[in-house]
């Protein structure tokens, strides 16, 4: 028995040892091999990938098989695999949520090093884009092939009927600031209409006016002026009946694209409602994800009578990263996948057809961007818009911390916006949360 | 030792070998790592250690404390229901006097819901419970028991209930074949004296079936605290971005461990929650264990 157990533990060792060798080796090699028999192994959130993997067989001939874990679990299913290297992917994707904590872990294979050299890259994309995928050295670990601006997606025919007008150029005037923004909310209202689904829907301007990351380098917490002032407008959202009280992803939101949705007018004034009377949204703070994934699906029947316009400020949410494994046994296959995903021009031209995602890559987007334009937008130019919004972003905003504190963030906004805290309350929890869940974060209660 | 036994050693170790890698390994890293400021991040045994503090910050954690309570709120409903429907109904089909028909279909159909994944039934009241949209208050406001629809899921109270509510739903079936097993066993010879007797239905519940249940009602109320206690999956998919619903009024002790550990990267602090809830858990069930053996002792 002891023998048996010495032998196979002996055999454990004497492989982790030749494991250890092999990456060694591969790394030092200029030219990365392509295992054409071997499969690459691609772990991701969405299913997003699962077309472009089916382009990459047919192109490469190396048979592919892509893993996908729900976004909830992504971090905490994938993060293990990574660390132990067990059964782990050759190439995986991070959300905006974890590429600030992943990047500078020795995760993803350093792309600026030979034989990748992927820093030479940088003017093909556009600029925010590239510099997320950089580590705190400033070496490039994961590249992406979209860019992910916000803008407002509104209903055309709502704007014609409520200012006789439904040009994006004279919707996004009537919402250049907050205060025409509550002037063009009143306007609808008073037309019967909703400016936007829930009070939540405003949070992205709040970021975009002031933007300062939530933990600056000296790791203290930062809660601006105007973040606590976006209170108030949210509150002010609720109490003047501007929305539709439709939470964002729940069945209410969803219905309320394609057509009316019951209206409740706040819980306590119910009794004066009756509860079939229905309210019809106007528009929708989304990014270009949201455009093609989510409104359009589900708003078939009003196809073409939409337009694309910004907001008080600019902003993105959301974005996919894609990177090597550093300890892939594969990564000839794998940097030719993420190779086609991100600076592939023929790959990048099918994509665009295929889906009208807005690219990162400058090359495919300077051809595409004067002749771009989309049936579902009354053929405005999406390209266009989007690109000008993705050049005002600033990625030195995003922290690591984002998803976490803008989660609490949002619970305590939307506690004061029900009444149920007073705004000193609601900051003072929003710090003892924060402090709770990130120890390491200075908050001003650290401080008194 | 005969050279038989150590065959027999040879045949239970596969269960030792897994046991000790599944099982005794990550108990003993895990209280490790309650001692260390683990991040989730290279070794644990590279963290630094800490000592206590973790444990001192666990004491005095008021979101620890606020999770206890909502725990024990969302188990001490859902116990009280499930027991008492569990034991209404098993009393009825045991009755030698009813003498029910379709014990089986009925036994199939209380167990049906106990068979569905937890992630659909959390999405089946997701959609019924929806206050804009739901069948429940579509329902109740159509037969005008409601004037005004209710946020089920969006106020602290009702959220719990839910909660309680769907956690019996789940598991009165499961219990109601224990109890209607542990009534069949009693000998029928104790219900034909006291009907001999002249004792009514109360008078043979209190005094003979409940008091010979006695031992199958303690393991079912201990099996159902530790699993109550560890109260996870419903709240996670309930307040759906796990965050726990209204005012953290759905964060149960686990679902605050989980979050601790795979949200925010605290897995010292995480682990020694573990070790915290390991020890209510023990506690209570001896008090339980013992509170309901006092007679006999």
């Amino acid at each position: 028995m002891k023998k048996l157990l010495s032998a196979v533990l002996s055999m454990i060792l004497i492989t982790t040892l030749f494991v250890g060798c092999g990456s060694k080796t591969n790394k030092n090699a200029k030219e990365l091999e392509i295992n054409k028999d071997k499969v690459l192994r691609v772990w991701s959130f969405t299913d997003e990938l699962k077309k472009p993997l089916e382009y990459f067989e047919k192109k490469y001939g190396i048979k592919t098989e892509l893993t996908i874990i729900p976004t909830e679990n992504y971090a905490s299913k994938i993060q293990p695999v990574l660390e132990s290297g067990v059964g782990a992917p050759d190439v995986f994707t991070a959300e905006i949520a974890w590429v600030k904590q992943w990047i500078d872990l020795p995760y993803w294979e350093n792309l600026s090093e030979d034989p990748y050299n992927a820093d030479e890259w940088e003017k093909d994309y556009v600029p925010y884009v590239f510099n997320l995928g950089k580590d705190s050295n400033g070496n490039v670990k994961a590249l992406s092939w979209q860019a992910t601006p916000g803008g407002f997606i509104y209903k055309r025919w709502i704007a014609r009927k409520v200012w006789g007008n439904d040009d994006p150029a004279f919707v996004g005037e009537k919402l250049s600031s907050m205060e025409n923004f509550f002037k063009a909310a009143e306007e609808l209202k008073k037309a019967g209409y909703k400016i936007v689904p829930d009070e939540g829907a405003i949070r992205w301007f709040a970021k975009g006016s002031d933007p300062k990351p939530w933990v600056n380098e000296k790791n203290e917490l930062q809660l601006t002026q105007a973040q606590i002032d976006f209170m108030d407008y949210q509150k002010k959202l609720r109490e003047n009946e501007y929305t539709a009280m439709a939470p964002e992803w729940s069945p209410a939101w969803f219905a309320s694209m394609q057509g009316p949705v019951p209206f409740n007018a706040g819980w306590d004034k119910l009794d004066k409602v009756k509860s079939d009377k229905k309210v019809e949204v106007f528009g929708y703070v989304m990014p270009t994800w949201g455009l093609h994934y989510v409104i359009k699906p589900n708003a078939k029947d009003t196809a073409g009578d939409w337009g694309l316009t910004s907001g008080p400020s600019p902003y993105f949410w959301g974005g996919t990263w894609i990177g090597v494994y550093s300890g892939s046994d594969n990564k000839g296959a794998a940097w030719e996948f993420v190779k086609m995903m991100t600076h592939d021009e023929e790959f990048l031209n099918w994509w665009y057809q295929e889906t009208g995602d807005l690219l990162s890559y400058k090359p495919v987007t300077d051809k595409v961007k004067d002749t771009a334009s989309d049936k579902f937008l009354k053929g405005q130019n999406h390209y266009q818009f989007f690109l000008k919004e993705a050049e005002k972003i600033n990625p030195n905003i995003v922290t690591k911390y984002d998803q976490g504190i803008d989660n609490i963030w949002g619970n305590v906004v939307s506690e004061y916006v029900n009444g149920k805290k007073t705004k000193e309350q609601a900051i003072n929890e929003f710090y003892k949360q924060v402090k709770n869940a990130y120890p390491e974060i200075i908050t001003p209660l650290d401080k008194q | 030792m005969n050279s038989r036994n150590k065959y027999g050693y040879l045949f239970i170790s596969p269960f030792f070998i897994v046991f000790s890698i599944f099982g005794i390994y990550p108990i003993f890293l895990s209280l490790y790592m309650s001692f260390t400021d683990y991040k989730g991040i290279g070794s644990p045994f590279k963290a630094n250690w800490v000592g206590l503090q973790q444990y001192l910050r666990l004491a005095s954690d008021k979101y620890f404390l606020q999770a206890f309570v909502n725990t024990w709120k969302i188990w001490g409903v859902n116990i009280i229901l499930q027991l008492s429907l569990a034991l209404i109904l098993a009393i009825l089909f045991s009755d030698i006097r009813l003498k029910l028909k379709g014990l089986s279909l009925f036994r199939a159909i209380f167990y049906l819901p106990n068979l569905m994944t937890v992630s659909s039934v959390a999405l089946l009241f997701l959609y019924i419970l929806d206050w804009q949209h739901g069948a429940l208050n579509g329902l109740l406001l159509k037969y005008g028991f409601i004037s005004k629809p209710v946020n089920w899921l969006g106020e602290p109270i009702t959220a719990q209930l839910s909660v309680s509510l769907i956690q019996t739903w789940l598991w009165f079936g499961h219990t109601f074949i224990i109890i209607f097993a542990g009534i069949q066993g009693i000998s029928k010879d104790y219900f034909e004296a006291a009907m001999i007797d002249g004792a009514n239905r109360w008078q043979t519940f209190f005094k003979v079936t409940l008091p010979l249940l006695k031992p199958i009602m303690i393991y079912v109320v201990i099996t159902s605290l530790i699993g109550g206690l560890q109260l996870f999956e419903i709240p996670f998919l309930i307040s759906q971005n796990g965050l726990g619903g209204p005012e953290g009024s759905l964060v149960t002790m686990v679902l605050y461990l989980y979050n601790q550990a795979f949200k925010y990267h605290n897995f010292g602090y995480a682990s020694a929650v573990a070790y915290g809830l390991f020890l209510i858990i023990l506690i209570f069930s001896m008090i339980v264990f013992k509170g309901m053996f006092k007679e006999e002792v």
